[in-house]
């Protein structure tokens, strides 16, 4: 192999190791970009299109590794058409041969240049596949790695393709910035959200996006998506080029194996990542509603709050089942002469504990509706619960699961929870948690 | 292509300071793959879980890579290593190079970057068989290197695919029983077969052979892989300084015959003849090796290898096993 010149480098000193700076032009990656949108327009699709639509948006994403699994096959798919339709494209599709190649593809690639983009998006025992990777990624500092999760539950025995959160909840603990969608417009936004949160300098964490399998991942509705061009000036205004090196243009190692003292260093110093994440999503939210006119990320959507009003019976959920509760919400209240409230969850791992604790702080009730299997009370009632300690007046917690494997949450189904909820405001409830299931208890 | 004198001269990327055992055959192919990149290239290295990493790449103990004493002002001679999990190196080197490939093919990188994959044989051909096969297939522009050392030698010498027949391992102990009774996996056959456009397995113990065949596997069409056989002292529990000796005894002797292979042109094997007559005698190399203690024994006066009482049939089946993967590598030779 010859000897390549080329134009100049200057060295940066980093704690990771060199910089060389000017070996990768970055502006022509951006320039190579051909944009799908020229302008804004309305679209009306499902839940993986619009996940893919906005990852194809980025300029810096080139790369998308994938491997299918229902119900998030539809994302790769998508990609990998619109790539193949597009002349001139800078793109590449890379169908990788099990998940597990997939995230460790995307650990090669997200090191290699840490100011690209990498994503993917896969579910279920799909997500599981990968886990030992995902492990490696949470702690690594590539914020530039984002995994889409389209939810579905993590069991083969018996084999479903239900869209329950399991998957995402049993990942929490994976290092990811968990961030749930619900609706289509609100999935493109968040997926155009999640890197720039991701890949800022103090966060440096990967990302997952997510929404529920099927019932968003599969349903069509109608959504706007922005021009290309004003995506890149969202992106760019946050994004800035990576101080550490990728191992394209640094003299660097990454992934030692590192003695004790360092290892724990290390993992306190991804906590703190990660919390860091906590205080710039809602500026980040913020900005993206200015630029957009639409609400940015949240720590949740919440429903019925005057205020610091008191309320009788607040919810705590997430997915597009809240939406049922929201169009019953009046009409019950009414019936029962009882307030209610309500917190869809979008920001579900760092829990925003603080957040939810300030806007609970009024309620008689919380009945918090759990949608995957968990070995005690509830993913959901557990954070509540910790959310909650602590407060002079504690609200009563009423935990409930339902729409597990992927039922539809129905309005009898909230109906009979909403009455547990409004019960509990005079007496405890009768069980730790209860389980409902077609309109009744069970 | 430099000659063997101008690359010995070259500055390796393999530094002093590893942990790896004194006389690891790893640190000795390093050392000369090391050299061998530093060729006004680029290098990345992906590694998997292996002694090869844990002894290289500790921090904050030395990692004993790079080139120079602190990161060099030329480009060309910057290095880079990557570890993520016990499989995943030649996925790891796939990715770089598409990442490189893709910014190249923007106008977004004009330099040029080598990428290596290392791995031990058991990340490569138990846990790791997966990837290293599909990398292969996908014709990813990397070179493989496989150091096959017939053992998890990191987790305590434990059996791998790549163990041969009647080895004392950790889980195929010789205690009252022959030990490995499984032939190893056919790893070169089937890299051939996944569509690798070079393959090898050379030790660096054929110096200018093991060079030649690094160098060409980098400009090599798709995928090269080089299975280096890496005699490990303490698993294979021979004394100091026998590392390259018994390299070119297991070699010659037809347990890991040197091999070059490359698609469309065919292969070669060489220094191992393919009549046992010429050959030296497998108890040759089985008697440095105290693996094979309960197989054959010294003289301790004439120093003459012998067969030990019962192990005559066990004896003579590894013999035909010898035979058998000589005639293999042959056959593989002829394959275009
Ligand atoms: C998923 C997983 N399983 C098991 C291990 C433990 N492990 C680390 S290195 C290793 C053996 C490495 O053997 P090999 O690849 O042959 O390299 P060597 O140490 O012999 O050079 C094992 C089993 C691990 N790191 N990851
Ligand atoms: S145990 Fe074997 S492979 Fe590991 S460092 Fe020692 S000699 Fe090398």
């Amino acid at each position: 192999m010859s000897t390549t010149t080329a134009g100049p480098v200057s060295r940066v000193s980093t704690p990771s190791g060199e910089r060389y700076d000017g070996v990768i032009d970055l502006a022509r990656v951006k320039a190579a970009h051909v944009p799908y949108y020229p302008t804004r327009e309305a679209v009306t699709a499902d839940g993986n299109t619009a996940a893919a639509l906005a990852t194809l948006q980025m300029w810096r994403a080139i790369l998308y590794p994938g491997f299918p699994i229902t119900p998030s096959t539809k994302w790769i798919e998508t990609v990998a058409a619109k790539v193949g339709a597009q002349k001139g494209t800078a793109k590449r599709v890379k169908l990788m041969e099990a998940e597990h190649a997939v995230a460790d593809y995307m650990v090669g690639a997200a090191a290699a240049c840490r100011d690209l983009i990498v994503s993917t998006a896969t579910s279920s025992v799909g997500l599981d596949h990968m886990t030992e990777t995902t492990r490696s990624l949470g702690a690594s500092g590539l914020g530039n790695v984002m995994i889409i999760d389209v939810y579905r539950a993590t069991a083969n025995f018996p084999l479903c393709i239900e869209g329950d959160p399991s998957d995402a909840l049993a990942h929490r603990d994976d290092g990811f910035i968990q961030i749930c969608a619900r609706g289509k417009q609100q999935i493109y936004d968040t997926v155009i959200q999640a890197p720039v949160l991701g890949m800022h300098a103090d966060v440096m964490t990967p990302t997952m996006p997510g929404y529920y399998g099927i019932k968003d991942s599969h349903r069509n509705a109608k959504f706007w998506v922005e021009a290309d061009s004003a995506i890149h000036a969202f992106q760019d205004k946050w994004i800035k080029e990576c101080a550490l090196p990728g191992t394209i243009n640094g003299d660097t190692a990454m992934g030692n194996c590192v003695t004790s003292r360092h290892f724990q260093g290390f993992k306190v110093a991804q906590k703190r990542r990660i919390e860091r994440a906590l205080e710039l999503l809602p500026e980040i939210g913020a900005d993206f509603e200015k630029t957009f006119g639409r609400p940015g990320l949240a720590y949740f959507d919440e429903v019925g709050f005057k205020g610091d009003e008191p309320v009788d019976v607040v919810v705590v959920s997430m997915g597009p089942d809240f939406g049922t509760f929201e169009s019953i919400r009046g009409e019950w209240s009414a019936r029962n002469n009882t307030s209610t409230a309500g917190l869809a969850m979008r920001l579900i791992n760092p829990f925003p504990r603080e957040a939810v604790r300030k806007r609970l702080a009024n309620a008689k009730v919380v009945l918090v509706v759990n949608q995957a299997h968990h070995s005690g009370r509830g993913h959901l009632t557990l954070d509540i619960a910790d959310a909650l300690a602590g407060l002079d007046k504690q609200p009563r917690i009423v935990s409930a699961f339902a729409g597990m494997g992927g039922a539809d949450v129905s309005e009898s189904t909230w109906e009979v929870m909403l009455d547990e909820g409004r019960d509990a405001i005079t007496k405890a409830p009768r069980q730790p948690y209860m389980v409902f299931h077609e309109g009744a208890r069970l | 292509m430099s000659g063997y004198k101008e690359t010995a001269r070259q500055e390796s990327c393999f530094r002093p300071g590893s942990t790896l055992c004194p006389g690891c055959m790893e640190s000795v192919a390093f050392q000369n793959i090391g050299r061998v990149t530093d060729n006004g290239v680029k290098t990345i290295f992906t590694i998997g879980t292996s002694c090869a990493e844990v002894s290289t790449l500790a921090f904050p103990n030395v990692v004993a890579w790079g080139r120079g004493d602190d990161s060099p002002d030329d480009f060309a001679k910057s290095f880079s290593i990557l570890h993520n999990v016990f499989e995943s190196a030649p996925t790891l080197a796939e990715a770089t190079r598409d990442v490189a490939d893709q910014l190249t093919s923007i106008g977004a990188l004009d330099r040029k970057i080598q990428v290596i994959s290392a791995s031990g044989d058991g990340g490569a051909f138990s846990i790791g068989l997966r990837t290293l096969l599909h990398t292969i297939h996908r014709r990813a522009r990397v070179t493989i290197v496989v150091l096959v050392n017939e053992i998890f030698a990191n987790t305590g010498f434990q059996y791998s695919p790549a163990t041969m027949p009647f080895a004392d391992t950790s889980t195929t102990p010789a205690e009252g029983t022959p030990g490995n009774l499984n032939p190893p996996l056919d790893y070169i056959h089937l890299a051939i077969a996944a569509g690798a456009g070079m393959v090898a397995q050379l030790s660096p113990a054929h110096g200018k052979m093991f060079v030649k065949a690094i160098e060409r596997s980098l400009e090599v069409e798709g995928t090269a892989v080089i299975f280096i056989p890496a005699p490990c002292i303490s698993g294979w529990k021979f004394e100091d300084g026998q590392t390259v000796e018994l390299a070119l005894l297991g070699a010659r002797s037809g347990v890991f015959p040197a091999f070059t292979w490359e698609r469309g042109k065919g292969g070669t094997v060489k220094d191992c003849p393919q009549d046992a007559s010429e050959r030296p005698n497998i108890t040759e190399f089985l008697g440095e090796q105290r693996r094979f203690g309960h197989l054959v024994g010294k003289d301790k006066v004439t120093g003459e290898v012998k067969v030990k009482p019962g192990q005559e049939e066990n004896m003579e089946k590894l013999t035909a096993w010898v035979q058998s993967n000589v005639d293999r590598m042959y056959s593989l030779a002829a394959m275009k």
